[in-house]
C-alpha cells in the first residue's frame, strides 16, 4: 500500500454519502426522549392554561429544524483507510476511524425503523465506552454495504492468525443457536424479570407518594369492599383467599415475565460469519450484535434452581472495551446502553460446552480438573453463619417469644451445615494450558472460563480472619467484567494453593 | 483510631517480595497521618478552650476526649508507619512486578509487564520533601485498573517504570 499517496487522499477524502431521508424523524425523537419527562410534566403542570399546549410546540417545531439541518449537513464515507464521518451544526467536525480498529457495527431497529425499513448503526472501536459513531439512520442495503465493506478490508489483515475463511465462507451464515417460542416461555419462567418490573412500579407508586395519600383513595374503595361478608368465612376461608391471591400475583408476574421474555428475545439468533459471532434478538426492538471473537474475554455460564429444573443453563460473555465498572460511573451522565451480551439466553447443558468452545477456542468446561478450597473452608462458613445467626437472632428471639426460644435457635445450624457443604462442593477452580475457570455457589452455579491471555492481573487478599485460618482470597481481573456476580473471585483458598496459583497465572504464556 | 490496634506481630516477613522501599517514606507517612489528625485536633481544642472559658461543666470531658485524640495521632503517627514499611515490599523479574501491602488487611498484587497500559510517577509536597514517589500502575482491567507502590526513591521510581514499562508492548488487552 503507498503509505504517502494514501496519507494524501485521506486528508482530501470527502464523504459522499448521506443518511436516510427520514433521518430527522429518529434525530427529533431522540432529542424527545431525553426531553419526555419534562414535557409531560410541563402538559400536565400547566393543563389548566392554554400556554400548556403551546410549549411543546415551541419546544419541538425547533428541534425538528436542527434535526433537519443535522440531515442535511451530515456526510460519511469510505476512504482509503477508514470511515469518514463529516457532522455539524455549527461546530464542524470530520472523525476518522480506522478500519482495523472497528470491532462492531451494530444495528438497532425499533417499530418505526422497521415501518421505514431503516437501522441505527452503532460503530464501535475496542475503547471502550460509548460507541465511536453513532449513525442514524441509515436504510438496510446501506447498512449491509457498511458492514461489507468495513470488514472486507479488515480480513486480510485479521485473517493472519484468525484461521482465515475462504472466499464463500465468508458469504455463508451459519446458526448456531435459535430459540424458539417454547424456549421464549422457559426463559420468562426462569428468568423472572416481571417481578422486577412490579418492584421498580411500586417503587415509582412509593416515590410518587400514592402510599402517602392512600387513606383518600383507598378508603372509599374499600369501604365498598364486602369486607363484612370475607369476615363471616371463617379462618379457613380467608387463609384459602390469600392463598389465592398470591398464588394470582406469582401467576401474573410469571406471565408478566413471559411477555418480556418474548418483547426481549423474540426470534434470538447467534450465528457464525467470518469466524465472528453475531446476536440478533427482539420483538419492537431489533438489535443486532457483533461479538468479536478476539474481544471476548471471558464465557459465564449460570444455573439457578429454576435453570436445572428446566435442565437449562444462560451464557453470557464479556466483551473488552464494553462498559466497565469504571466507564459506567464515568459516563452514568451520557446517555449508555449497557445490555447483557448473551452468547445464549438458553441453551441445554450437553450444547452449552460446544457453544463456550466457538467463543474461546481454547478453553473448555466439562472433565477439568477442579481443585478445591482450603479444608477447612466449610468450618469457617459453618462458624460464621452459625455465630452470625446466633448474635443476631437470640436477642430478638428471647426478647419477643421468651426463653424457650432460645432452645429452637440451634434449629437452624443444620442448615449452614449444609449450606456450607454444599458450597464448599461447588466451589473451586481448574487451571489448564489455555484458560482458567472458576465455579461457585450450589444453589445459583456459576461457572467462569477465561482464557490465561487475557487475563490483567492477579490480587491475593486476606484478612486477619483468613490468616488465622492460613486462608487468601484470590481476585483475578480482567478487561470488561461488567457485574459484580461475574467477578473471577476465590475466596477461602488456601494461602499456598493461592500463592502458588497468582504466580502461575501471571507467568506463563502472558503473551500470546 | 483503627491504626493503634494494628501492631499485629507477625513477623513472617514476605519471602519472595524482598525489596523495600525508601526508608525516608516512614517520615512521610508520619507527617501525613499528624496532618490528618490535625483538623480534629484542631476543632477540639477550639472547642475545649471556648467550654473552658465558659466554665461549663462538660469542659473536662472534651479535654479527656481532646488528649485521647491527641494520644491517638501521636501512636498512629509514631508505631504505624513503620509497621506499614515492614509490611511493603515489591519484586520485579521477567513477567512483572508483585506487590506486597497491608498491614492488618494484606494484598499481593501481581501485574504481568504486558499488561502494564500506562505508568505515572507522582509526588506530593511532603513526598517532595524526602525525595520519595509513588509508582501507579495501570491495567486494562476492570476492577484493578490502578495499583500503587509507593515510598520508593524517585530516581528508583523512574528507573523501576522504565524498566516496567521497555517491553510491556503487547497486545491491547
Amino acid at each position: 500500500m503507498p503509505s504517502e499517496s494514501a496519507a494524501a487522499t485521506a486528508e482530501d477524502f470527502r464523504p459522499e454519502r448521506r443518511l436516510h431521508a427520514s433521518s430527522w424523524l429518529f434525530g427529533t425523537a431522540s432529542y424527545l426522549k431525553s426531553f419526555l419527562v419534562p414535557l409531560i410534566a410541563a402538559a400536565v403542570i400547566g393543563s389548566s392554561r392554554e400556554f400548556a399546549l403551546w410549549a411543546p410546540v415551541t419546544v419541538i417545531v425547533p428541534l425538528i429544524a436542527a434535526a433537519l439541518w443535522r440531515q442535511w449537513v451530515y456526510r460519511y464515507g469510505f476512504s482509503q483507510h477508514g470511515l469518514v464521518i463529516h457532522e455539524g451544526l455549527f461546530f464542524r467536525n470530520v472523525r476518522t476511524i480506522d478500519y482495523g480498529r472497528i470491532e462492531n457495527v451494530d444495528t438497532e431497529r425499533g417499530l418505526l425503523h422497521r415501518a421505514l425499513g431503516v437501522a441505527e448503526v452503532r460503530v464501535e472501536t475496542s475503547t471502550g465506552g460509548s460507541a465511536e459513531a453513532r449513525i442514524r439512520v441509515l436504510d438496510l442495503a446501506a447498512v449491509e454495504d457498511m458492514r461489507a465493506r468495513i470488514f472486507e478490508r479488515d480480513r486480510p489483515a485479521a485473517s493472519a492468525h484468525d484461521a482465515a475463511p475462504s472466499a464463500d465462507a465468508a458469504e455463508r451464515e451459519e446458526t448456531l443457536l435459535e430459540l424458539p417460542p417454547a424456549e421464549l416461555v422457559r426463559f420468562g419462567l426462569i428468568d423472572n424479570r416481571g417481578m422486577l418490573v412490579v418492584a421498580a412500579i411500586m417503587g415509582v407508586l412509593a416515590q410518587s407518594g400514592v402510599f402517602e395519600n392512600a387513606n383518600e383513595w383507598a378508603a372509599p374503595l374499600l369501604a365498598r369492599l364486602p369486607l363484612d361478608a370475607v369476615a363471616a368465612f371463617g379462618v379457613a376461608a380467608q387463609i384459602l383467599l390469600a392463598l389465592t391471591l398470591a398464588a394470582a400475583l406469582i401467576v401474573s408476574t410469571r406471565v408478566l415475565s413471559i411477555l418480556l421474555a418474548f418483547a426481549m428475545l423474540f426470534d434470538f439468533r447467534l450465528t457464525r460469519a467470518n469466524g465472528d459471532l453475531r446476536t440478533r434478538y427482539g420483538l419492537l426492538t431489533r438489535i443486532s450484535m457483533t461479538l468479536r471473537r478476539r474481544r471476548i474475554q471471558a464465557v459465564h455460564q449460570t444455573a439457578t434452581l429454576l435453570h436445572r429444573l428446566f435442565r437449562r443453563v444462560s451464557l453470557k460473555v464479556d466483551l473488552a472495551g464494553g462498559l466497565t465498572a469504571e466507564n459506567e460511573a464515568r459516563q452514568r451522565g451520557a446517555q449508555q446502553h449497557f445490555r447483557d451480551l448473551w452468547l445464549a439466553p438458553l441453551v441445554r447443558p450437553e450444547n452449552a460446552e460446544a457453544l463456550i468452545r466457538v467463543a474461546l477456542p481454547q478453553a473448555r468446561v466439562a472433565g477439568l480438573d477442579w481443585q478445591k478450597l482450603a479444608p477447612r473452608a466449610r468450618w469457617r462458613i459453618f462458624r460464621v453463619l452459625s455465630l452470625s445467626w446466633l448474635i443476631a437472632a437470640s436477642v430478638p428471639a428471647v426478647w419477643w417469644t421468651g426463653w424457650w426460644a432460645a432452645a429452637l435457635l440451634p434449629a437452624a445450624l443444620p442448615l449452614f451445615w449444609l449450606h456450607a457443604s454444599l458450597y464448599v462442593r461447588y466451589t473451586g477452580w481448574a487451571l489448564h494450558e489455555g484458560f482458567f475457570a472458576l465455579r461457585r455457589g450450589w444453589l445459583t452455579r456459576r461457572l467462569s472460563v477465561t482464557p490465561r491471555n487475557r487475563i490483567q492481573s492477579v490480587h491475593i487478599g486476606s484478612s486477619p480472619f483468613d490468616r488465622r485460618y492460613r486462608m487468601a482470597r484470590l481476585d483475578v481481573d480482567i478487561a470488561g467484567v461488567s457485574a459484580v456476580t461475574h467477578r473471577f473471585c476465590v475466596p477461602y483458598l488456601d494461602r499456598r494453593d493461592a500463592e502458588r496459583l497468582a504466580a502461575e497465572l501471571v507467568a506463563s504464556r502472558q503473551t500470546q | 483510631m483503627a491504626a493503634v490496634d494494628t501492631e499485629t506481630p507477625t513477623s513472617e516477613s514476605p519471602a519472595d517480595c524482598d525489596r523495600s522501599v525508601d526508608p525516608r517514606t516512614v517520615a512521610v507517612w508520619r507527617w501525613s497521618t499528624l496532618a490528618a489528625f490535625a483538623p480534629a485536633a484542631a476543632v477540639l481544642t477550639v472547642v475545649a478552650a471556648a467550654l473552658s472559658l465558659e466554665r461549663l461543666p462538660a469542659a473536662p470531658l472534651v479535654w479527656v476526649v481532646w488528649l485521647l485524640v491527641l494520644t491517638a495521632a501521636a501512636v498512629a503517627a509514631w508505631r504505624y508507619p513503620p509497621a506499614r514499611y515492614r509490611h511493603l515490599g515489591y519484586r520485579v523479574d521477567g513477567t512483572g512486578i508483585t506487590i506486597r501491602q497491608g498491614v492488618v488487611w494484606r494484598t499481593q498484587s501481581s501485574l504481568p509487564k504486558v499488561r502494564i497500559q500506562h505508568t505515572d510517577v507522582s509526588q506530593g509536597p511532603l513526598q517532595r520533601r524526602y525525595g520519595v514517589a509513588t509508582l501507579k500502575l495501570y491495567t486494562a482491567g476492570s476492577r484493578f485498573t490502578r495499583t500503587e507502590l509507593p515510598g520508593l526513591e524517585h530516581s528508583e521510581a523512574v528507573a523501576l517504570r522504565d524498566r516496567l514499562q521497555r517491553q510491556g508492548h503487547g497486545d491491547a488487552v
